[in-house]
């Protein structure tokens, strides 16, 4: 089928655009959610 | 909360699978293209809701300038960078359809060259807040750009299709004159719907880091504060 | 009406203020100058092609010299905080815009009249025929300039990297500014001039809404 690797290549890549968004905010998410715990941490025993 | 969040993301990527599966098997090929029409479905439905998320974020910098609350800011900031998102893919889709079928990578295409001019006035839009560090400052200033920002997209759009009528081009993905047979345009719509559906939930999963970060900022200041 | 007479007032210290030194002028002119020097180095200005080219490359140049002009529009008001007392005297924020978008279309035009005679000589191109239309679209699309601009100088005023934000942030937004007035002066510079409405419609759009935002939200470009 002419053409199959050109529709194959904009799906893959569009898809790939939004997980790689999803993947980064996640990551960056459970990151500073780990922060947020340390710090909190840190507080209590403190007070 | 957890649940509810898995649910929502499990049924976003069935709708994404099912469309791209309707984009492939339940459309009929189209007669002068053939199959490299297919990527109209996921390219416009893209730019459809990538423009639905700059409306998200026009209407949030609105809000933001008027109740003066976070969480207008962070929805703000969220939906432009998922607009982005979804603008990046549109002129990622464009060209690859465009050269098997022009030859040629770019044409200046009025379409395709409001939409770079629209990524471009986004991208200064998140550069901007990078440049403010103050919170209220940075929220303020960028809602203010964002809202000068969206009223000039049609402008943009209006005035480039009226150039390009003056000087023709090569129009990518056809133009207004070609129509959708009925079955495309279920597809279409179906897209659309599963691209949309995509977008909320990228702009609800930013949202919550950007809710966490304001988070952050609060226990860091009362950390530093002792 | 208090807003016009205010507005006025600051209008007139702005244009004090600047011929006072004419620094701004005098090098806005000279890198209108410069570009249009380098310019001449990418195409071959024969008649047909600058009648083709040029228009973009003039309006190009404008809108250079334009995000450069207008980068002290608020930042010469931060050097000793004078926007405070700006804003203590007039009774809506609004007049200060008016003040400096007025001095900004007004130094704009200045430059652009100053620099028409010498781009139609350097590129062989005849501005006479068609001058007056030629003046309504510099008008125009100056103030859409400035429009655009003095908001924009307010924003990046208060950001870091203002020098290279000011054209970032302007350009884009600019683009059915450049968009139109290209194509209107095309037509302009034609051997046989003709006018095209639809590109006036869409820089006095552009105008009007710009204009009618910075009413609505200029205050809160100001605040502190």
């Amino acid at each position: 089928m002419k053409n199959l690797n050109s529709v194959f290549a904009a799906y893959m890549i569009g898809w790939a655009v939004f997980f790689v968004f999803y993947l980064s905010v996640a990551k960056r998410t459970s990151a500073l959610r780990e922060e947020v715990e340390r710090l909190k941490n840190s507080l209590k025993p403190g007070k | 909360m957890m649940w509810k969040r898995a649910i929502g993301g499990g049924a976003v990527l069935a709708l994404v699978g099912m469309s791209a599966w309707a984009n492939f098997f339940i459309a009929p090929t189209e007669r002068t293209m053939g199959l490299i029409q297919r990527i109209f479905y996921f390219h416009a439905a893209s730019a459809w809701a990538g423009m639905t998320a700059f409306s998200v974020c026009f209407v949030a910098s609105l809000l933001y300038v008027w109740r003066r609350l976070q969480k207008w800011d962070s929805l703000a900031v969220s939906a432009a960078e998922v607009g982005l998102a979804f603008i990046t893919v549109v002129l990622i889709t464009g060209p690859i359809w465009a050269h098997p079928v022009w030859g040629i990578w770019w044409t200046w295409d009025a379409r395709l060259t409001s939409t770079f001019v629209l990524w471009l006035l986004y991208l200064s839009y998140l550069l901007l807040r990078t440049l403010i560090e103050e919170p209220d400052r940075r929220a303020l200033l960028s809602a203010l750009f964002g809202i000068f920002a969206f009223l000039d997209v049609p402008l943009v759009f209006g005035a480039i299709r009226w150039w390009r009528t003056q000087h023709p081009a090569p129009v990518i993905m056809g133009g207004p004159g070609s129509g959708l047979e009925p079955t495309m345009r279920m597809v279409f719509f179906f897209s659309v719907f599963a691209m949309h559906a995509l977008m909320a939930l990228l702009i609800v999963e930013r949202y919550q880091l950007e809710k966490l970060r304001t988070e952050f900022d609060v226990v860091r200041r009362e950390a530093e504060a002792l | 009406m208090s807003l016009l007479s205010n507005a006025g007032a600051l209008l007139g210290k702005e244009l004090r203020t600047e011929f006072r030194s004419r620094e701004l002028l005098t090098t806005t002119m000279v890198f209108i100058l410069v570009i249009i020097v380098l310019f001449s180095f990418t195409f071959d200005p024969t008649s047909s092609e600058s009648r083709r080219f040029g228009p973009g490359l003039l309006w190009l140049a404008f809108l250079f010299a334009a995000s450069l002009m207008l980068q002290p529009c608020f930042l010469r008001e931060q050097t000793n905080d004078t926007l405070s007392a700006l804003r203590l005297s007039v009774d809506d924020p609004f007049a200060i815009f008016l003040a400096k978008l007025c001095a900004n279309t007004l130094f704009l035009l200045f430059t652009e009249l100053l620099m028409l005679p010498l781009f139609a000589v350097l590129y062989n191109v005849s501005i006479l025929p068609a001058f007056h239309w030629l003046l309504l679209v510099l008008f125009l699309g100056s103030m859409g300039v400035s429009l655009a601009g003095t908001a924009l100088s307010a924003i990046s005023a208060q950001a870091r990297m203002r020098e290279l934000l000011l054209p970032l942030l302007l350009l884009p937004l600019l683009t059915p500014i450049l968009v139109a007035s290209t194509e209107v002066t095309v037509g302009l510079l034609d051997r046989n001039p003709y006018m095209q409405w639809k590109g006036v419609g869409f820089l006095a759009t552009f105008d009007l809404v710009f204009l009618t935002v910075l009413w609505l939200f200029g205050e809160y470009l100001l605040e502190e």
